[in-house]
């Protein structure tokens, strides 16, 4: 009896110590990011309700003022044009990726000769930093010598050269059309992996029944790629609406506030007006439409699936 | 067949066209890069350079040169990057690589959130981390502590894809072979680093130079912690040089060229990786 329970205990024992092991391996990765990203989130979550300027900043005691820092940001006129741009910059760069990325990756969904090599290329604007991407575009739209300018008043689609970066309403489609530059990778990336996991012999019924190429696209592959399709829309809602670098680098939000986006705004009230308290309200109130996105594209996306 | 002759010509053809009109911006910096300054400022402007002139790079690395001396010096920054990116990938890959282990081996309470804290973790911007660990570092006295901010900071954007994506490359190795290893008396822990690890070395390497390159181009944490010059990377290199030259357009276009090439050159080497890990993290299985 008594050797039996003692061996009992010793098999508790060795399942609880296998039990905790997965703990062991997750636990710097959990430590660290709840660290240096859970922690920071909450804690702008804070700030966001606190007097936070370059005073507190040097005295670490922030003062709360419950919901000022909510009111100064929604009454502030910067607020609301920073919003509108943000919804033009995210839509129109959403709309052009992704009929660009589907029309590639219906290109290339059959293989022909170098199709890998072109499509290597075509994914570069992917992994090249963004800093790089917004100087060369600086350059490309420049107004005097930029090559845009070039092209379009020889091909007489404009008779004077425009100042791209320089004026208003051209800068914001300058930034718009990089960030579609940049974008496309990503789609057609996703888009071609749903598009090769479509059954193949559904399609090569259909060409024996006399569908034709747009039939098919829109009876058969668009319905078929709903999740993926459902999948890439909202992860480049994500990805769009959060954009900074390539903004700052070749506009920093203007002339003016002409390319002015949510997160510009957001940065330019901490790291030039010094205001961390606005700041953060406005990087809530991104983090809460990020969020939300992120939830129908967890749930709908990933979760429904498993 | 011919009908198929035909539709393989129409798609190469296009592709071709596409591939080529996609690629302008890049060959735009390259050959802007090594055009000589007359034809840089040339009306029209100049489609293929008819000398190449190597004096931009010489300017950006302080070499003499038929140029002006300029303030910025490429070296410096290139350093700094490669420092901040290798230990930004070792710091990812020692976290990674057990928490991705774990993920594709053990059924444990707790896995879903961990993995849906992944996901989320990984589309949270930094422009949104920024603005508070700028002032939790300053509190903890880190934010002028060598590179120390930004690698946390560049570290903690490159982990929750390098788990999820490690986690797709352990899922390939098949169970059986690691039982078999513990039957011939390996801890699990010498039995992931002497057998497991060597199978999934092409996923090692995909992620560790994806973590490398997160670091090496990322900008808004390098811009927000690192006011000392002789510390800035090569992502503040390119943006300070603009600011500071901006009609210098062959060495501008040097230096992006030179920061683009890790980048490039991984890319072309990883391509496979690169696509299925993208993947991974993003649509079902």
């Amino acid at each position: 009896m008594a050797s039996q329970s003692s061996l009992s205990t010793s098999q508790n024992r060795s399942l609880s110590k296998k039990k905790l092991t997965p703990y062991y391996y997750i636990f710097p990765a959990t430590l660290f990011l709840t660290a240096i990203m859970g922690y920071p989130i909450v804690y702008s979550i804070f700030m966001s309700f606190q007097k936070y300027t370059l005073t507190e900043l040097v005295s670490k005691h922030p003062v709360f003022n419950g919901l000022q820092n909510y009111q100064a940001v929604l009454n502030n006129p910067q607020f609301l044009i920073a919003l509108k741009h943000s919804l033009i910059f995210t839509f129109v760069s959403i709309f052009f990726q992704f009929l660009i990325g589907l029309g590639l990756a219906i290109l290339f969904s059959k293989s022909f000769p170098m199709s890998n090599i072109m499509r290597g290329f075509l994914l570069s604007g992917w992994q090249i930093p963004s800093v790089v991407t917004g100087t060369i575009f600086v350059w490309m739209f420049n107004g005097d010598y930029g090559l845009v300018n070039f092209l379009l008043t020889s091909l007489n689609i404009v008779k004077e050269p425009i100042g791209w970066l320089t004026t208003g309403n051209f800068a914001l489609t300058s930034v718009i059309l990089v960030n579609i530059w940049l974008g496309i990778p990503f789609n057609t990336i996703l888009l071609t992996a749903g598009i090769t996991g479509l059954p193949e012999d559904v399609f090569e019924a259909a060409t024996v029944d006399g569908a034709n190429a747009w039939q098919k696209l829109t009876y058969m592959t668009i319905p078929l790629l709903k999740s993926t399709i459902f999948a890439v829309l909202m992860l480049g809602f994500i990805y769009t609406l959060r954009v900074f670098d390539v903004i700052w680098i070749m506009t920093k939000g203007g002339p003016g506030s002409a390319t002015e986006v949510l997160p510009t705004f957001a940065y330019r009230l901490s790291f030039i007006s010094f205001n961390f308290g606005q700041s953060a309200a406005v990087s809530v109130i991104i983090l809460f439409i990020l969020l939300i996105a992120a939830a129908f594209y967890l749930k709908f996306a990933i979760l429904e699936e498993n | 067949m011919n009908r198929n002759k035909r539709e393989t010509l129409f798609r190469f053809t296009l592709g071709l066209i596409i591939t080529l009109i996609y690629l302008i911006p890049l060959y735009w910096m390259v050959t802007t890069s090594v055009k000589p300054v007359s034809e840089i400022f040339h009306k029209p402007p100049v489609l293929f350079p008819s000398s190449f002139q190597i004096d931009s790079y010489k300017q950006i690395f302080g070499l003499p040169s038929s140029r002006a001396e300029i303030y910025i010096n490429a070296l410096s920054y290139l350093k700094n990057s490669l420092i901040i990116a290798s230990i930004t990938m070792l710091l990812t890959m020692i976290m990674a690589v057990p928490a991705a282990y774990a993920l594709s081996r053990f059924r444990f309470s707790g896995r879903t959130p961990f993995v849906l804290f992944l996901l989320v973790a990984q589309m949270l911007p930094s422009v949104l981390m920024v603005i508070p660990l700028f002032v939790l570092f300053r509190q903890w006295g880190i934010i002028n502590l060598g590179f120390t901010s930004v690698i946390l900071a560049d570290t903690a954007l490159a982990l929750p894809f390098a788990i999820i994506v490690l986690r797709t490359s352990f899922l390939q190795i098949p169970v059986e072979i690691e039982e078999a290893a513990w039957i011939d008396g390996g801890s699990r822990l010498q039995v992931l680093t002497s057998i497991i690890l060597p199978l999934v070395r092409s996923g090692i390497v995909a992620v560790g130079v994806f973590s490398f390159l997160i670091a090496w181009g990322e900008f808004v944490f390098a811009l927000s912690f690192l006011q000392n010059v002789a510390m800035q990377p090569v992502s503040i290199g390119v943006f300070q040089f603009v600011g500071m030259y901006k009609s210098n357009f062959d060495s501008m276009m040097a230096f992006s060229t030179i920061v683009a090439i890790p980048a490039v050159v991984a890319f072309l080497f990883l391509q496979r990786q690169f696509i299925s890990g993208m993947t991974a993290g993003s649509v079902k299985q």
